[in-house]
């Protein structure tokens, strides 16, 4: 081992020296002082103590720090758990440490050798978690956090980190609008309190804002959710904070890690059924005359669009190091082969966490990570959209013809479907692809300036290249006008950051303090470059083949800058009573003018009454604390120039060959930061050391909301950025882990549940609804998520029409409802449904059985109470309005009106549609509440005696099935939707819109460590 | 250890300096600021031509198209269609429909848009000044024109006393105007124009205004507002420009498969260049398909549904037996029946059929199938529009004469007052088959009180039962004439009141 351990020094030396930069160099130098320094204490060994380190199971444990009493004296237990240690000091103790286990203090007798058991810590309060700035035991914190380790993170198989997270959290609602896996999912943290801001967390990686991450290498998750846990991220964490830890190795043994899953996908459709060509014959015979013969054919499009995909995972990674220096790398291999065809992704992901003390003053990290990913996306594809037409194209069209080669729908005799089109088609030849290189690199210095007073420094570069390329060819419906297109796009992003960081960290007795003062500083830069090509050859997606070009090429610069200082105070009274406060002063380049900085404050406290003498007798109670913080948070996430008065010069500016400007964006000089005011109080309570229980209640309110505020086309602009009114969030949140059975049969039970209420409390002076008219109008005394359109008010039982309610004014001033067939006046009328987006509660449980050397873990999640426009109805369930379209199977309980006299649910239907009865109602608004089985892994672990001769240090395989059973009562693909979309996409929050459905995933999988 | 302190400093400052680099200002790359965006002459310019290029979106141009031309009856939709041009086409509006609502936001945002420069130009500037602010009064008169006739019920009901649009104004402060009358419209839109066209003294191509294009909205908005003289005396002073000439034979055939600015005839059109084709987003789109699956056929033969185009609207089975009168009628370039083997097809999805003649006064501008840059004005307009006015006035023989100078150009036989008939008739039944699918077929019935009468396939005929009636007759008092003002508007100004 010890020559691997030079041969890495040697490496690192080579790249800093060929970098010849005087800081490496004198660093260097300064490492080679200290270690000259250090060697004669080093050698000066008398009595050596062999020692082994086992847990309760007697299964060595690698890895663990054993450091004699008093003095700097350390060593790590290697792959046998076994450690030597030749002791210096007089104390005769030794500590033990080792994560998840408690920490053993034995003194030595006088034997040379010594066993050591270390029972596991069941309780997880001594874990340290990284939290703003610091790391910090979870026993001592004043705020709100949850943590979720690697493991519990990655039972789900998924690259993305928002499906790993979904349920395992309180207050941490996740949710995907589909289940492309080329796309994300959105998380909100307690609700969302903004409008047109972004509402989603903020990242931090390692330490620093954003940065790149695989889920494969990440050591844990901690959610900060109150304002003294985001407090130092307070300028920019309105919507919580989510830090993520990578792995970093242990000094010791080096260990190799060897994890590999593979698995099917397959599509689920849940209560939604399309029609056959027999069942959509029937029906449209009640309202046309469809020609027999469009029963010779049966397509299932949904079949044609979806199979099973295959995903992989696979992940190679080894840790370890000496004290001084330790090492993380890793590399992965991630594929996931989408339900729908030609769809998918790959991703290649690389990472080296290095980090090495140059001597006791001086650490240096150098943290890498590189992702390629590439995606094959179709339902980018203009038209011959997949997915799209899988949903909508006609049961009575063949997809083949006799030859076994897809028809055409443009020239096939008799072709019904509307758009003429046969996906199938167009993708044998068209495609719409990406690739992306997402390389970040962190720079980390620590430096110990005296005993107390410390300065560290953290530097990241994130770059992103990325390149699309979509082709239509010649042969296809989308690529015939043109004789076949190619588009190029590419863009390349660059956040530069820094921040640094001076500490004074001392004990006066039972007084401990820690002072931090921060100065942090973040660049962005991003620039785009758009092409494309027409008249190319069929078959040569390649621009040189152009021969002319559809639209003009295009491309940009964007770029916003960040800085920001804060001082922070973090005091305690004997690890019994615990203060912290903050202060934070940002600027942001996004603001207007006049206001660019925000001031931010925070303070938080504690008190572990556990450790008071009058809590001694109580034994039932091992852990209690109280907790409660209050301060403010800001949010910018808005556009990058929204305070600005423009005028557009882009190519919609260009006429007849000119350049031109037109007016696109009014003036806000003095658009500033959205604020927000958080006031948090917790409890943390263990029980017969078996059960702890956190429950946190909170209140946000958040102020000068960041608004795109829509504006009356006569204004000359469509909207304008303002700061108006205020919003609260209320909320409580419960997590309860229980080890219902510690004996050889193990059974954990985690549940938690959060619960919020959403209230708009002001707008602008005299203004009732931010966004009046629209479904989510955002007003005052209702939920933001509350809809608001025309009332459905069921079909006429006299003559078969929608009715919706209408509010009629009498000359008295007094409003009535009356009921109208006329959609022109249900849509004047528009109501409040009673019926909101936001669920009223969300959460998860996470059983886990184990039982010698098998385990059983499952987790279900759920989401109640909110409700989801199924637009695509609108398509499926429309009367009549489309006759070539397919159309759903209708529901339970729907029934349609044929005869005067009939109660039913659905209006008559009537070629070309029946009185609008498909525009957008509460008729569409449906209960999506759900419980969702999303894994369940049965493991076994391979029995020691059967590795040790192989040098295998241990191995799993294991059988995991993800979203397995999904209970709901929403009528389409999936309930789940998206509750916090991009800000330009505002409009399809909670809507749910030809849903990508999610997968039902089958897994295998093995993990073997050397 | 001195030479470490140094280092230690440097660092700490080379950070802090970082931190520091980090508040520079910055800039959008693809806008200007607004204080600079009008601060000279020559920005003045380029934001005249951002104004244009206004009228080249799709919110305006194509959304204004559907909404003019569709309640025609030159044109029949062979097929529902999810899109709110079949609510346009089938008179089943509703206050959310896009169309309405696109070109509504985009004309105001124009008028808003030429109010800033019209605000920034002193009437006594340099006369490059002038011009460009003669451009703007005719930007913000015809976007006000045509909202008014969409929105606002037409002059001759009531003599414009009926709601019109809101008239916006440069300077103007309050963003929540309730609506004027309609007269009170048209008689700012004239002012405008006769303004405009005092200012403008260059002679720019037909993708620009200038004077005479003033001249010639004057003299369609007078015929509108039936002040005959005036609409006479308008298209004089076009006519008689000599700017203009109407194409003849061959040219004409190809009126609209040419450059745009070549064209003699064009008053003023929005231009569209070569790489601004819209492909299956254009109006065109809706027209026509062109063969070639295989991308080798030749496109300007008629081919199936969705190759190049939709191709779900169609030239009314009663437009083209107007037009087969004459079969030499050199009109039928515009009109493209599509056969296959000589048999014309029909679009199966209605009973009874809608035969599928598709249309290309949208289509082949420099060989590009979708490509077309709108006409908006030009002098065969002129000519119909004096003979309409003449007709009114009792000028018979002078109305006469101007059909007939479109007649001949067709290639038709002229007609005379024995022959004639009912002249007015005459007249309004030659602007149906020569200014057919540009916008004008639906005033031209309504502001003459006449209904509108379609009798032929199409899903006008879905709003019958049986869906087989095929008739559909629209009076001019219909309240659907107009269209209803957007909702998303009335939800951000209480003071718009809605059409009935």
């Amino acid at each position: 081992m010890i020559k691997v351990y030079s041969q890495l020094n040697l490496d690192f030396r080579k790249v800093f020296f060929s970098k010849g930069h005087f800081l490496f160099r004198a660093l260097f130098k300064i490492a080679c002082c200290c270690l000259f320094a250090l060697l004669p204490t080093l050698v000066s060994a008398q009595t050596t103590i062999n020692g082994t380190v086992k847990d309760d199971k007697g299964t060595p444990v690698i890895g663990a720090t054993v450091t004699e009493k008093g003095v700097k004296n350390t060593a790590v237990t290697d792959i046998n758990g076994k450690f030597k240690l030749s002791l210096k000091g007089k104390s005769g103790i030794l500590n033990v440490t080792y994560i998840g286990y408690k920490p053993k203090e034995v003194a030595i007798g006088s034997s040379n050798e010594v066993v050591i058991t270390l029972d596991e810590d069941l309780n997880n309060l001594n874990e340290v978690v990284v939290v703003g700035y610091s790391s910090k035991q979870v026993s001592q914190l004043s705020s709100s956090v949850s943590v979720i380790n690697g493991n519990k993170l990655r039972d789900v198989t998924s690259n993305d980190l928002g499906s790993l997270l979904q349920g395992k959290a309180p207050g941490v609602m996740v949710s995907s609008a589909s289940g492309d896996p080329t796309g994300g999912s959105s998380i909100l943290v307690r609700g969302a309190s903004s409008i047109s801001a972004g509402a989603s967390p903020l990242i931090v990686v390692d330490g620093n804002i954003g940065g790149t991450y695989n889920p494969t290498d990440v050591e844990s998750v901690t959610v900060l959710k109150d304002a003294a846990a985001t407090g130092l991220y307070g300028s920019r964490a309105a919507n919580g904070v989510i830090i993520i830890t990578t792995k970093m190795g242990k000094s010791g043994q080096t260990k190799i890690d060897i994890n590999s899953v593979t698995g099917f996908n397959k599509a689920t459709f849940g209560n939604f059924h399309l029609m056959n060509s027999q069942q959509l014959y029937d029906y449209q015979k009640t309202f046309m005359n469809p020609d027999p013969s469009v029963l010779k054919n049966n397509t299932n499009w949904l079949d044609m669009a979806f199979r099973t995909g295959i995903t992989q995972n696979h992940t190679i990674s080894a840790s370890g190091g000496s004290d001084k220096t330790q090492f993380y790398v890793s590399g992965n291999y991630y594929k996931e082969q989408g339900t729908l065809i030609d769809n998918g992704t790959t991703a290649y992901n690389f990472r080296s966490n290095l980090t090495t003390k140059l001597n006791d003053k001086l650490k240096l990290s150098v943290l890498l990570n590189t992702i390629y990913t590439k995606d094959n996306n179709p339902t980018r594809l203009f038209t011959g959209n997949a997915l799209y037409d899988a949903y909508l194209s006609m049961p009575y069209d063949p997809a083949y013809n006799a030859d076994g080669t897809p028809t055409d729908g443009r020239n096939y005799p008799g072709w019904v479907g509307r758009d003429k089109e046969n996906f199938l088609q167009g993708l044998q030849y068209n495609f719409a692809d990406a690739k992306t290189l997402n390389t970040s690199g962190d720079f980390n210095i620590d430096y110990a300036i005296t005993k107390h007073l410390s300065f560290a420094t953290y530097n990241r570069a994130t770059l992103i290249n990325y390149r699309d390329e979509t082709y239509y060819d010649a042969r296809t419906k989308d690529g015939g006008a043109n004789s076949g297109e190619l588009y190029n796009n590419s863009y390349f992003a660059s956040t530069l950051l820094t921040s640094n960081r001076l500490k004074y960290d001392n004990s006066f007795g039972n007084h401990n303090l820690t002072l931090l003062a921060v100065g942090e500083g973040q660049k962005y830069h991003y620039d785009d470059q758009a092409l494309n090509g027409k008249g190319l050859p069929p078959g040569r997606p390649i621009m040189s083949t152009a021969t002319d070009i559809v639209s003009n090429p295009s491309g940009g610069v964007d770029e916003y800058n960040f800085r920001k200082y804060l001082g922070q105070a973090d005091y305690n009274y004997a690890g019994k009573y615990f203060l912290v406060g903050s202060y934070v002063h940002e600027y942001s380049s996004r603001f207007g003018g006049n206001n660019p900085s925000g001031n931010f404050y925070q303070a938080g406290a504690s008190w572990i009454l556990t450790k008071e003498n009058f809590m001694k007798n109580v034994q039932s109670i091992n852990f209690l604390k109280l907790r409660g913080s209050y301060g403010t948070t800001g949010n910018a996430e808005i556009g990058n120039y929204a305070g600005l008065g423009l005028y557009s010069i882009d190519q919609s500016a260009s006429y007849n060959g000119a350049p031109g400007a037109y007016p696109s964006q009014k003036a806000n000089p003095n658009l500033t930061w959205e604020k927000m005011k958080t006031a948090n109080i917790g409890v943390d309570l263990g029980l017969f050391n078996r059960i702890d229980v956190n429950v946190d209640v909170y209140q946000k309110t958040s102020s000068a909301l960041l608004f795109k505020k829509p504006l009356p086309a006569t204004s000359g602009y469509n909207y304008v950025f303002e700061n108006i009114g205020s919003v609260r969030n209320r909320g409580l949140e419960i997590n309860v882990t229980s080890r219902n059975l510690v004996g050889a049969f193990k059974w954990e039970t985690n549940f938690n549940i959060a619960f919020n209420r959403n209230k708009v409390l002001s707008l602008d002076a005299g203004e009732s609804m931010a966004a009046p008219g629209a479904q989510l109008p955002i007003a005052v005394g209702h939920d933001m998520n509350d809809w608001y359109m025309p009332i459905w008010a069921g079909v006429n039982p006299a003559n078969g029409k929608p009715q919706w309610e209408k509010l009629v004014t009498d000359a008295n001033g007094n409003v009535t409802k009356q009921l109208t067939s006329v959609y022109s006046e249900a849509s004047a009328s528009k109501q409040f449904t009673g019926k909101s987006a936001s669920p009223k509660f969300t959460g998860g449980i996470n059983n886990t059985f184990s039982y010698k050397n098998f385990s059983l873990s499952t987790f279900l999640n759920f989401v109640y109470g909110g409700y989801v426009y199924n637009d695509s109805r609108a398509y499926f369930d429309n009367d009549g309005l489309y006759d070539s379209y397919n159309a759903m199977v209708p529901a339970k309980g729907w029934t349609r009106w044929q005869k005067p006299g009939d109660i039913a649910t659905e209006p008559q239907a009537i070629q070309g549609g029946n009185n609008n009865s498909n525009s957008a109602s509460s008729r569409y608004l449906e209960n999506g509440s759900y419980l969702r089985l999303r894994n369940v892994t049965l493991g076994y672990q391979l029995p020691q005696t059967w590795l040790t001769n192989l040098k295998i240090r241990s191995a799993r395989i294991f059988v995991s099935g993800d979203n397995l059973v999904t209970f709901t009562k929403f009528t389409g693909v999936d309930p789940e939707v998206d509750l916090n979309p991009d800000v330009d996409n505002m409009s399809t929050k909670g809507v749910s819109s030809f849903k990508y459905p999610v997968s039902r995933k089958i897994l295998f999988g093995v993990n073997v460590g050397f | 250890m001195k030479t470490i302190k140094y280092i230690k400093a440097l660092i700490i400052i080379g950070f802090l300096g970082m931190v520091v680099n980090a508040c520079k200002k910055v800039e959008p790359s693809t806008a200007i600021d607004d204080k600079t965006a009008l601060s000279n002459a020559d920005n003045i310019g380029i934001a005249t031509t951002g104004n244009y290029a206004v009228l080249r979106n799709p919110s305006y141009v194509r959304s204004g198209h559907f909404l003019m031309e569709y309640p025609g009856d030159n044109i029949a939709q062979g097929q529902s269609s999810s899109d709110d041009l079949s609510r346009c086409y089938r008179y089943t509006h509703i206050p959310t429909g896009t169309h309405a609502t696109n070109f509504w936001t985009q004309a105001y945002h124009l008028i808003a848009a030429a109010n800033l420069i019209i605000a920034a130009i002193p009437d006594n500037g340099a006369e490059e000044l002038q011009q460009l602010k003669g451009e703007n009064l005719y930007l913000r008169a015809m976007a006000q024109f045509n909202l008014v006739r969409i929105f606002g019920r037409p002059y001759t009901q009531g003599n414009g006393s009926n709601p019109g649009v809101p008239i916006l104004k440069e300077n103007a402060t309050d963003i929540r105007p309730a609506r004027n009358t309609v007269k009170e419209v048209y008689d700012a839109v004239v002012v405008d124009l006769l303004k405009a066209a005092d200012l403008m003294t260059e002679q720019k191509a037909n993708p620009y205004a200038s004077k005479e294009v003033a001249y010639a909205l004057l003299s369609r908005v007078y015929l509108y507002m039936n002040d005959n003289t005036n609409a006479i005396k308008y298209a004089d002073l076009v006519i008689n420009s000599g700017r203009y000439s109407l194409l003849q034979g061959g040219d004409y055939k190809n009126y609209f498969s040419g450059v745009p600015e070549n064209n003699k005839e064009t008053i003023f059109c929005i231009k569209y260049t070569k790489t601004q084709d819209q492909g299956f987003s254009a109006i065109g789109s809706m027209y026509y398909s062109g063969q070639g699956p295989d991308g080798t056929s030749s496109l300007t033969t008629p081919g199936g549904q969705g190759n190049t185009g939709w191709g779900e609207i169609y030239a009314s089975r009663t437009y083209v037996e107007d037009l087969d009168k004459y079969p030499d009628d050199l009109r039928h370039s515009f009109i493209a029946p599509f056969l296959d083997n000589g048999v014309l097809q029909y679009n199966k999805k209605l009973t009874p059929n809608t035969p599928m003649y598709y249309i290309t006064k949208y289509s082949f501008q420099e060989g590009i199938v979708t490509l077309s840059s709108p006409v908006y004005l030009r002098l065969a307009e002129m000519y119909l529009n004096r003979a309409e006015a003449n007709a009114k006035l009792g000028n018979t023989q002078k109305a006469l004469d101007d059909v007939n100078i479109i007649r001949t150009r067709a290639g038709i036989p002229t007609l005379t007052l024995a022959t004639a008939g009912d002249v007015l008739g005459a007249v309004l039944e030659e602007r149906h088959l020569e200014l057919a699918f540009e916008g004008q077929r639906a005033y031209d019935l309504f502001r003459n009180n006449l209904p509108m009468v379609r009798n032929y396939p199409g899903t006008h005929a879905l709003n019958n039962t049986p869906s087989t009636n095929i008739m559909q007759t629209v009076l001019p008092t219909d309240a659907r004439v107009v269209f209803f003002i957007p909702q998303t508007e009335i939800d951000n100004n209480p003071k718009l009141t809605q059409n009935p």
